[in-house]
């Protein structure tokens, strides 16, 4: 059995066994205990803290606590426990209260965009791979800059060149704004390619109008048009690979003081209440 | 069509003077000493006289008293003749890695680790003053480059020591076969002075000189070739006897270019490498006239493939190539088979070849039928099936054809510790790098970028080479290999920031840094010049726990990987 199966297998185990023990001593003690909700909420908050030190942990990366692999695998499995015990906690009533709906709804969030983390951790790694034109993120910036200059350098000599404002004119309509900044970072991550196919079209369509020695200059202009859109490619999925985190995290700790409220609310209203 | 040239001059053999302030009288004074006075000067060639081997390849060195001049543990590419004056060798165990100016390998304190937490500097590049002194039986002298030894007669008393007079030669086999060199010698009294001769210029003097061949030649057969030779299961079993035959007849091969790195460099950067230019030690099909026992460097395992060559495997220290054929044909003398492989060197390869009569003779004999390599089968030679041995061989097989051409064309096998990055697990987070910064002070010791091959990167970060072509000519031994996992390091009291490491190393993975005190500002030297300081990957030798790059990775799409172990690297591209 192969590393990453055995391994899945292993988790999946844990967290079925787990899942399993929490209903069952739930529906236990649940007819035998009127407090129950305390346990299967201190449960919750405990693990919810888990997780949340996860970030803490890979801010001190030298300390010996094993690989930041096998911790993710953890946050992933009792993530999903969460959601047991979260279900088990409200006893699957929709919340009543705006406090609890907030609370609610912070869990709803932070769940959420975990799973849709995880979903393009795994998947937009293996497009850009396939793409190619590795680019670190640092870098897009200054790399973008390059091909826009060269871009522009290649319209403006081409009118003293070949004494006609054709390509220079179609530049400042149409490409522009193009290799300017950043472009249809949204189609990117859907995989849609009608913006560089319409752009390439144009481009095409403008050979008509060309001479031999302009149409030298619109072959390297396209070019430069497959790069850039190569590059925004990598932007696009590289900026969404860590824009979610900017989403989970916040929104994790803004779960957890609402949690802290809550439990300080709870034990202050439930004060000989059975 | 006019076409525009660059006109440069051919280089030439001696354009780089090993040392520009040799002189012709200098030369002249060491033509009437022996060894020189007795070599014939008309068997020298005319493009490389013996004076011109002595005015371009040797410098003469003067060293004061407890000076280092080899390190046990270093390595050299250039041979010593005491000239006047007395060394001392020290005989086993040699002195200790303190004594010896190397930085001790200390794993942090779990509160060490924490307090990183707060101690960890602001700037970059801040180096303690305890880091730069850490040593105090050291003293380096900048403009010498020179390790003392202090205390001279207490080592005298507390070691066993050979004393060496003027006339005699040391080194010679570390610079040849590039191999450590195995005792530390240092000099006694303020009068000793050596001749240095680089490897290139030993090499010649060789090639033209009868006596100093056998010399050399003996001595190799003495003190290393019989121990090689042991650490060789097959010859495991042969008697004393049997093993002198074995070193008198064998033969040795020094193929390539001792400093390929620069070489490398060039033809990376021109994408002409290709295995047909490799030198050739042995041919698919020809007669196998002996065993090659690669003793250093790397070759190249490959077999036809079309018109061209694929690569199977490479070959390290301590393989062996043509022992299943010489073996087959002992046995089945009827159906004798030719070399099944080509052997090509990549870079640089030293081998002894044991003469097919020798093995058929001695060796051979003395192993146990079950311990032999299997014999060919009918099926195998005519390519329809392969053996439990070619499948073992053909490490291209498990990670790919394609992985393993990138693996040899960029001489990835010589890492020990190699970065690859699994791009289809990558998500790109860079928490490695952060994870690198923090555990060096803030310094992130690599870049997670380097050349690509499908979805395998392979960083830029210190492989902690099998063969470290870093370590060749650093003038402190500042550069070193760890005490307990081999790994290459850099002692920073030592380190003179020369750049000879970083011109060295092929893979481009050293980088010279202008270092700060703890207050930001640049160190600079009695002129006013910034200090500056070799930096590399050192593997985390000082965290518990192993490369905080590795461990920091959530997604498991790093791993730092032995590439002379394949069988893990498949297991790990496809787990």
């Amino acid at each position: 059995m192969k590393g990453f199966l055995r391994r899945r297998l292993l988790w999946s185990s844990l967290l079925l066994g787990a899942s399993i023990a929490a209903v069952s001593a739930f529906v236990l003690w649940a007819s035998t205990m009127s407090r129950a909700a305390f346990l299967t909420g201190w449960l919750l908050f405990g693990v919810m803290l888990l997780l949340t030190s996860y970030n803490w942990f890979k801010k001190i990366p030298y300390l010996p606590l094993g690989r930041s692999e096998v911790w993710l695998e953890f946050h992933l499995y009792a993530g999903v426990f969460t959601g047991v015990l979260f279900l088990l906690h409200v006893r699957g009533r929709w919340p009543t209260g705006w406090f609890e709906l907030v609370l609610t709804l912070l869990y709803a969030v932070v769940m959420i965009s975990g799973v849709l983390g995880i979903i393009i951790s795994r998947g937009w790694p293996k497009r850009l791979t396939a793409r190619g034109g590795e680019v670190p993120f640092e870098r897009i910036p200054l790399i973008r800059r390059q091909i826009r200059e060269q871009a522009e350098a290649l319209a403006l000599n081409s009118v003293a060149e070949s004494k006609s404002a054709t390509i220079a004119e179609f530049y400042t309509r149409r490409l522009h704004a193009f290799f300017r900044s950043p472009r249809n970072l949204l189609s990117h991550l859907v995989e849609i390619r009608l913006p560089l196919n319409s752009l390439l079209n144009d481009l095409n369509d403008l050979n008509r109008f060309l001479n031999e020695s302009e149409r030298k200059v619109a072959a390297k202009l396209v070019e430069l048009v497959r790069q850039k859109d190569g590059l925004d490619y990598q932007l696009a999925l590289q900026l969404s690979l860590r824009l979610w985190l900017f989403i989970h995290i916040p929104v994790t700790y803004s779960l957890m003081l609402w949690a802290i409220a809550h439990i300080v609310l709870v034990y202050g209203f439930s004060a000989g209440a059975r | 069509m006019d076409t525009i040239h660059f006109v440069i001059d051919k280089p030439q053999r001696w354009d780089s003077q090993f040392d520009p302030e040799m002189t012709e009288a200098d030369v002249k004074r060491l033509m009437e000493i022996r060894p020189f006075s007795e070599m014939d000067q008309s068997k020298f060639s005319k493009r490389t006289p013996l004076s011109g081997i002595l005015l371009n390849d040797a410098r003469i060195r003067r060293f004061k008293n407890g000076e280092i001049i080899v390190r046990a543990g270093d390595y050299g590419s250039s041979a010593f003749l005491l000239l006047s004056g007395h060394a001392r060798v020290v005989l086993n165990p040699g002195l200790p890695d303190k004594v010896l100016g190397r930085r001790n390998s200390k794993t942090k304190s779990l509160f060490q680790i924490v307090a990183q937490l707060w101690t960890n500097p602001r700037d970059q590049e801040v180096r303690s003053v305890e880091e730069l002194d850490d040593n105090a039986t050291l003293e380096t002298v900048s403009q010498q480059k020179g390790v003392f030894l202090q205390d001279v007669p207490r080592i005298l008393d507390e070691h066993k020591t050979a004393t060496m007079s003027a006339g005699e030669f040391f080194g010679e086999i570390a610079a040849l076969s590039r191999a450590a060199r195995t005792s530390t010698i240092f000099a006694v009294g303020d009068e000793t002075e050596l001749l240095e001769i680089r490897w290139q210029g030993l090499r010649d003097l060789m090639r033209f000189d009868l006596h100093l061949r056998q010399h050399i030649d003996r001595i190799y057969r003495e003190r290393t070739l019989a121990t090689h030779l042991r650490e060789i299961p097959i010859f495991q079993r042969l008697n004393d006897e049997q093993l002198k035959r074995v070193i008198e007849e064998a033969q040795f091969g020094t193929y390539g270019d001792y400093d390929w790195s620069g070489d490398y460099k060039r033809l990376a950067k021109e994408g002409t490498r290709s295995p047909e230019k490799e030198p050739v030690i042995a041919q698919e099909g020809d007669y196998p006239n002996g065993v090659v026992l690669i003793r250093s460097g790397f070759a190249r395992l490959s077999r036809k493939f079309g018109h061209g060559h694929r690569t199977l495997n490479y070959l390290s220290a301590g393989c062996e190539f043509g022992l299943r054929e010489i073996a087959h044909n002992w046995r089945q003398r009827t159906e004798a088979v030719s070399f099944q492989h080509s052997l090509r060197v990549i870079g640089y390869t030293h081998v002894i070849i044991v003469p097919t009569v020798v093995m058929e003779e001695v060796v051979l004999p003395s192993v146990k039928p079950e311990e032999l390599p299997e014999l060919f089968t009918p099926e195998e030679l005519a390519g329809t099936t392969d053996s439990k041995t070619q499948q073992t061989l053909d490490a291209g097989a498990k990670i790919g054809p394609e992985l393993m051409e990138f693996l040899t064309e960029n001489r990835y096998f010589n890492g020990t510790s190699t970065m690859v990055l699994d791009l289809e697990r990558c998500t790109r987070c860079d928490d490695c790098v952060r994870a690198c910064a923090a555990a060096n002070d803030n310094n992130p010791r690599f870049l997670r970028h380097g050349q690509i091959n499908g979805r395998i990167m392979v960083a830029n970060s210190c492989m902690h080479c099998a063969d470290p072509v870093c370590l060749i000519g650093c003038p402190t031994g500042a550069i070193h290999r760890g005490q307990v996992g081999g790994e290459v390091i850099v002692n920073q009291a030592t380190c003179v920031g020369c750049s000879i490491c970083a011109t060295n190393c092929p893979y481009e993975a050293i980088r010279m840094v202008e270092i700060r005190d703890k207050e930001g500002a640049f160190m600079v030297d009695k002129e006013m010049r910034p200090i500056t300081k070799a930096t590399k990957c050192g593997l985390c030798s000082d965290q518990i726990g192993g490369p905080a790059c590795e461990r920091a990775c959530p997604h498991g799409a790093l791993r730092r990987i032995d590439m002379n172990n394949l069988d893990a690297f498949a297991r790990w591209l496809n787990r």
